[in-house]
């Protein structure tokens, strides 16, 4: 502890931090007067976060870079360690597409709905005489096998295809999706999304020199806290989607190539996902109110 | 036709009464008014240079021939000493002297550890058998996507 801080100290006075103060202001070819105390602040405050949960003994936390939105070059301002539970979980890709399927499919109704033999007008009398006439028997001119006639197994009225996967189900899948984003490097963190300019071809220039995908997913925390520049700018873009946290679903981490997430979410998520590994079954729903938790 | 139109005013009083210096004030004054105008636009211009995109960089990467030399000076720099002789097995379990080395690693090779590989670099070993694997641009497809294309065309190149 004391040989670290003792090094951290020489850090502050050695002439090598200008050394690399001066590579960095090489290479982003920025004014110096802004890149300086930016850049200072960067290499001697990095924003390293630490997991507020505890992590089981077996495993190691995995880890992330934190990046910046408010510059180009900002893309390594800190270090972010994520929880293997919830962003290093086995690669289920069959809960992935469980959970897809169900997102797509609970809200549909289908309103398809064709007559049947009853319900189309006419049809109560038999045409002709059952035998004699030479043709064919028959007993109403509805049937299906008629021209005109109702429809034998056709769509019957409005169906549901509401169905609810198990609550642990669905998180498990969130669980997942985020430990596929993260291992195949579509995971960015950030550490507020606040803009330094209100233009959304700022936003497009900034994934596309960080190589970041041709759709974005932007994470915050809630609504209220969004900075104005950001709302502004998703909204002139039809590739880049800003949503709080708590709209955060398998579906729309699969449609976006990228994902970028808050540190305040990161937290959130966290939270709420590890929660349901540890809790007890409800005694009653837990929509209606309790106690212990909100 | 406006000379026809001068003609027929040339005749007016108004027009004689007004002095020579004022009708050519009168004239041109729209030309005064312009030269400020554009002077605030330059001005307003340099106002903001600052977020201009820097050029789109490849993802290629050569390790080059000094990199353990290079390693041991970026060692030598973060921890303040100099690198002890089992320097390789120095563990990275603190997140100050971690964040600090990989920054200025990939700040100086142009090559940064991607996401996905930041809970494997537990030792300084791994972080140089990391650098010192090359990295090649994929395919001439994302080649394309790197380099300026008009914004209408578009690349997807789906597996």
């Amino acid at each position: 502890m004391l040989r670290l801080f003792r090094a951290a100290s020489h850090a502050w006075v050695r002439p090598p931090v200008s050394r690399v103060l001066n590579s960095l202001a090489e290479d982003s070819a920025r004014p110096a007067e802004s890149s300086e105390p930016g850049v200072r602040a960067g290499l001697l405050d990095p924003v390293v976060r630490k997991c507020k949960h505890l992590i089981p003994a077996h495993r190691r936390p995995v880890q992330a870079w934190v990046e910046s939105l408010r510059g180009f070059e900002q893309e390594r301002i800190g270090l972010a360690e994520l929880h293997p539970e919830v962003f290093a979980t086995a690669p289920r890709l069959d809960i992935l597409h469980q959970v897809a399927t169900w997102q797509k499919n609970f809200k549909r109704i289908s309103y398809a709905k064709t007559k049947t033999r009853a319900e189309v007008s006419g049809g109560g009398r038999k045409p002709w005489q059952q035998k004699g006439s030479g043709r064919a028997r028959h007993g109403s001119i509805r049937s299906p096998i008629w021209r005109g006639g109702g429809v034998a197994h056709g769509p019957r009225g409005p169906t549901s295809y509401y169905y609810m996967l198990p609550m642990k189900v669905r998180a498990l899948g969130l669980k997942v999706a985020l430990t596929v984003k993260l291992m195949q490097d579509d995971l960015h963190i950030v550490d507020s999304l606040e803009l330094p300019t209100a233009d959304p071809q700022y936003l497009t220039e900034l994934a596309q020199y960080r190589h970041w995908g041709s759709s974005v997913l932007l994470v915050d925390l809630t609504h209220e806290e969004m900075p104005e520049n950001v709302v502004a700018a998703t909204s002139r873009l039809k590739n880049f989607n800003l949503i709080p946290t708590v709209g955060l679903n398998v579906y729309s981490m699969l449609k976006h190539q990228t994902l970028v997430l808050t540190l305040p979410s990161v937290a959130f998520l966290e939270d709420k996902l590890l929660w349901q590994d540890s809790r007890y079954t409800p005694l009653y729903p837990f929509h209606l109110p309790y106690n212990d938790f909100p | 036709m406006a000379a026809l139109c001068v003609c027929r005013y040339a005749g007016r009083s108004w027009l004689w009464n007004v002095p020579l210096a004022t009708r050519r004030d009168f004239w041109s004054r729209s030309r005064k008014e312009k030269e400020p105008v554009v002077a605030e636009a330059v001005e307003e211009v340099k106002r903001e240079p600052v977020l201009v995109c820097p050029p789109l960089r490849s993802r290629a990467y050569t390790p080059p021939d000094d990199l353990q030399s290079r390693l041991e000076s970026c060692i030598n720099e973060v921890l303040g000493s100099f690198p002890p002789s089992n320097w390789q097995d120095i563990s990275l379990d603190d997140g100050h002297v971690k964040f600090r080395l990989l920054a200025h690693l990939a700040n100086d090779l142009g090559h940064a550890v991607p996401n996905s590989r930041l809970h494997q670099m537990c030792r300084v070993r791994d972080v140089l058998d990391f650098y010192s694997v090359p990295v090649q641009d994929r395919s001439k497809f994302d080649e394309l996507t790197a380099s300026n294309l008009p914004p209408n065309l578009k690349i997807s190149w789906g597996y």
